[in-house]
């Protein structure tokens, strides 16, 4: 009984962090692990975070073309970023589970080029970008942070790249979800997925009958298995080889 | 799980008591009309969106009778005139149109059960016309493990109407029969011929239904263990896949037609008892197997199997072999079951069509489940489909600790372990043979309904559990 209780699936959410102890899954949690700062330094960082939220589902936490102002933490909850294209059609860019950070493609530009919507109730701790690099300036473990997190946002968009099949592409999405929630100390085999078939499908390019056509084949041949919306990991090492070109893309 | 569970009438005598069926939980008195037309449609935008959406059961009723069974405690209309079939099946096939349109196309259809009321009320002719435009809304499978049936009463069927359902592509049939003794057949309004009945299930047969169920009752005024007994052996012989012997509920104040039933032409606790045993006995001996609550079935019928495979599942429309569908109730007083909600159509014909000519959905009340709810009615499904509970299983899915969170549950079992109803242990909690029969009475314990305070006179809604 206790084994199941420890990794739980359902809604993962941050304990809250105090100021000098910053949440689990704090995005700048590294930072100061690594560069070992003083209570001084900590709270200064702390004190430019701002609990907001929470978002209910389908609000918006920014609009493409708003001023950009700030990045945010995801504490709880999932985030999808999306944008219109010329024919009106949505496309979805990604999604952002808790620990990540949203708005860091914006850093270039003065205003937010996508569209960033909760698809559950969703709690941010928001951190005013000016003041960030302000202090990053002075604090090079922030600086590092922040290039980390620019990065790995970066790298994200490549799952969509490329010519993969659908069992390709399905199988890179789930073992990606599941090393994101196993970095953030959630289960990595069992975890609920929070977004919607056909956001999933959108992201994918793929057609939502195709999704569930994949996945209930993955089940059929033991790969994992499905209950509602969440998804058992049986086979990981078998879904790894099939994502293998697509997570190297 | 085998065999039919013995019968102890002193114990069945203690515990019979008014209680829900079990059909869903919660149960139908905790619906309420703020669950709306919008609330159902987010509810099945929203079931369309799993990674593998359920697939589909539907369920049509026709309420229409040619006439009252006193018995009766469906929502049905009594009328002679055929031509009122009509404009109900053209609304019918509205709520089809505008129901299946709101559901994705790859959600597969493979349960459809045609109840009521009547539903050879409809000639084959209508019946084709509805089943037309289900399979222009709605996907329907055309592999030979879908089950498409029908109730039927054999006392208005034509010659012909058995093989044009078969060539509809319905699969099981119902038949209604309660009693052949005639002076209980008086008593309840409902004269039918042995020679009609028989006929009808041999005509199933030799038009491949893959199953025949035929429902008696217990209870019935005038009813005797000598004629009980003859149509036991009448039905036992013609041996049909499926039996239901139901409990009559005598609840007059809810069920208008009751009213025509004598309270002094009821048989005796002590004598409905014996009904009961009568007929547990002989099944039995016939070798069928006990599902649960009210059902029987032959060890080969694909009932028995998935109960003995553990995956039966229980809703409106009893015990199903069918895991993990939507259930879309289309029809007036149709119930449906989408995601984490339950639903109901207005009960009234004239709202249910208001509705329809209106363009609107013609839900009536409902309920959106919460995690409580969710979490006990995979408890109660358990023990009404498996006649246990796989404690472990029940954590995992729900993250809860199960001795922590049904403490009060497992505080109200006591009594029914100390009587040998259900055992207990760290890993399951079990239906003892004796325990079998009454598990409504188990699953009572985990309804938290039933131990809230209520509104004064719910519990007149239930009827008692033998």
């Amino acid at each position: 009984m206790k084994e199941h209780l420890e990794q739980r699936a359902v809604r993962p959410i941050a304990d809250d962090g105090d100021e000098f102890h910053f949440c689990s899954t704090c995005a700048f949690s590294q930072a100061c692990l690594s560069s070992g700062y003083d209570k001084a330094q900590l709270r200064e960082l702390h004190v430019l975070v701002e609990h907001v939220g929470p978002y209910k589902e389908g609000e918006h936490i920014f609009r493409e073309g708003d001023p950009f102002n700030a990045i945010a933490a995801v504490r709880a909850g999932t985030v999808k970023t999306y944008v219109i294209d010329t024919e009106g059609r949505e496309q979805v860019q990604g999604f952002f589970l808790p620990g990540e950070v949203i708005g860091l493609n914006a850093i270039s530009q003065s205003r937010y080029p996508s569209n960033a919507v909760a698809l559950e109730s969703v709690l941010l701790c928001r951190f005013s970008f000016p003041n960030i690099a302000a202090l990053a300036l002075r604090v090079p473990g922030i600086q590092q942070q922040l290039f980390r997190l620019l990065s790995s946002d970066i790298g994200k968009a490549s799952l969509l790249a490329g010519n993969y099949s659908a069992d390709e592409r399905m199988a890179a999405f789930l073992v990606s979800l599941s090393r994101r929630y196993a970095a953030r100390g959630f289960s990595a085999t069992r975890f609920l997925l929070t977004m919607s078939r056909t956001d999933i499908a959108n992201y994918l390019r793929l057609a939502p009958e195709t999704v569930s056509r994949v996945l209930r084949r993955f089940q059929d041949d033991g790969l994992l298995k499905v209950d509602r919306r969440e998804i058992e990991l049986l086979d990981r090492s078998r879904l790894e080889t099939l994502a293998r070109d697509v997570l190297r893309g | 799980m085998s065999g039919i569970p013995p019968f102890d009438a002193e114990l069945l005598r203690r515990y019979d008591r008014p209680g829900p069926r079990y059909t869903s939980y919660p149960t139908a008195p905790q619906f309420h009309s703020e669950f709306d037309e919008s609330a159902l449609r987010s509810h099945i935008r929203r079931s369309n969106e799993d990674p593998i959406p359920r697939r589909l059961s539907l369920y049509v009723h026709i309420p229409y009778c040619f006439s009252p069974c006193f018995y009766c405690g469906c929502t049905r209309i009594i009328t002679r005139d055929l031509s009122r079939a009509r404009p109900y099946l053209e609304r019918l096939v509205r709520e089809t149109a505008l129901v299946g349109s709101l559901f994705d196309r790859d959600r597969e259809v493979v349960q459809l059960h045609l109840g009521g009321g009547t539903p050879n009320f409809l000639r084959p002719e209508e019946l084709e016309e509805l089943i037309d435009s289900l399979g222009s809304h709605f996907r329907l499978s055309s592999t030979p493990a879908r089950d498409f049936s029908i109730e039927l009463d054999p006392r208005f069927l034509e010659p012909g109407d058995i093989a044009a359902y078969s060539q509809l592509g319905l699969n099981r049939a119902s038949l209604g029969v309660q009693d052949f003794d005639p002076t209980v057949q008086q008593a309840v309004n409902r004269v039918q011929s042995v020679e009609e009945t028989l006929r009808a299930i041999d005509e199933c047969r030799a038009h491949g239904f893959r199953s025949v169920n035929v429902d008696l009752i217990y209870g019935l005024p005038k009813q005797t263990i000598e004629g009980f007994s003859r149509t036991l052996d009448i039905v036992l012989e013609a041996r049909p896949e499926r039996l239901a012997i139901y409990s009559y509920a005598h609840l007059p104040d809810l069920f208008k037609a009751q009213r025509q039933i004598k309270a002094e032409d009821l048989p005796s606790p002590d004598a409905k008892l014996a009904l009961l045993e009568l007929a547990i006995d002989k099944l039995s001996a016939a070798g069928y197997v006990y599902i649960g609550m009210d059902h029987f079935a032959l060890p080969e019928d694909d009932l028995a199997r998935a109960q003995a495979a553990g995956t039966l599942q229980r809703n409106f429309m009893g015990y199903t072999t069918h895991a993990d569908c939507d259930l879309v109730g289309l029809g007036m007083s149709a119930i449906s079951h989408i995601g984490d909600s339950f639903s109901q159509n207005a009960r009234l014909l004239e709202q249910w069509e208001i509705a329809l000519d209106q363009g609107r959905l013609p839900v009536w009340r409902g309920r959106s489940l919460d995690h409580d709810d969710v979490v006990r009615a995979d408890v109660i499904q358990q023990l009404m489909c498996q006649a246990g509970v796989d404690i472990a299983a029940i954590e995992r899915r729900h993250e809860i600790e199960f001795p922590v969170y049904f403490a009060d549950s497992l505080e109200r079992l006591r009594p029914l372990v100390a009587d040998g109803l259900v055992s207990v242990d760290d890993r399951r909690i079990t239906a003892t043979s004796r325990g079998r029969l009454l598990l409504r009475i188990i699953a009572m314990c985990f309804d938290r309904y039933l131990h809230e305070p209520q509104p004064a006179a719910a519990s007149a809604r239930y009827s008692r559990v033998i």
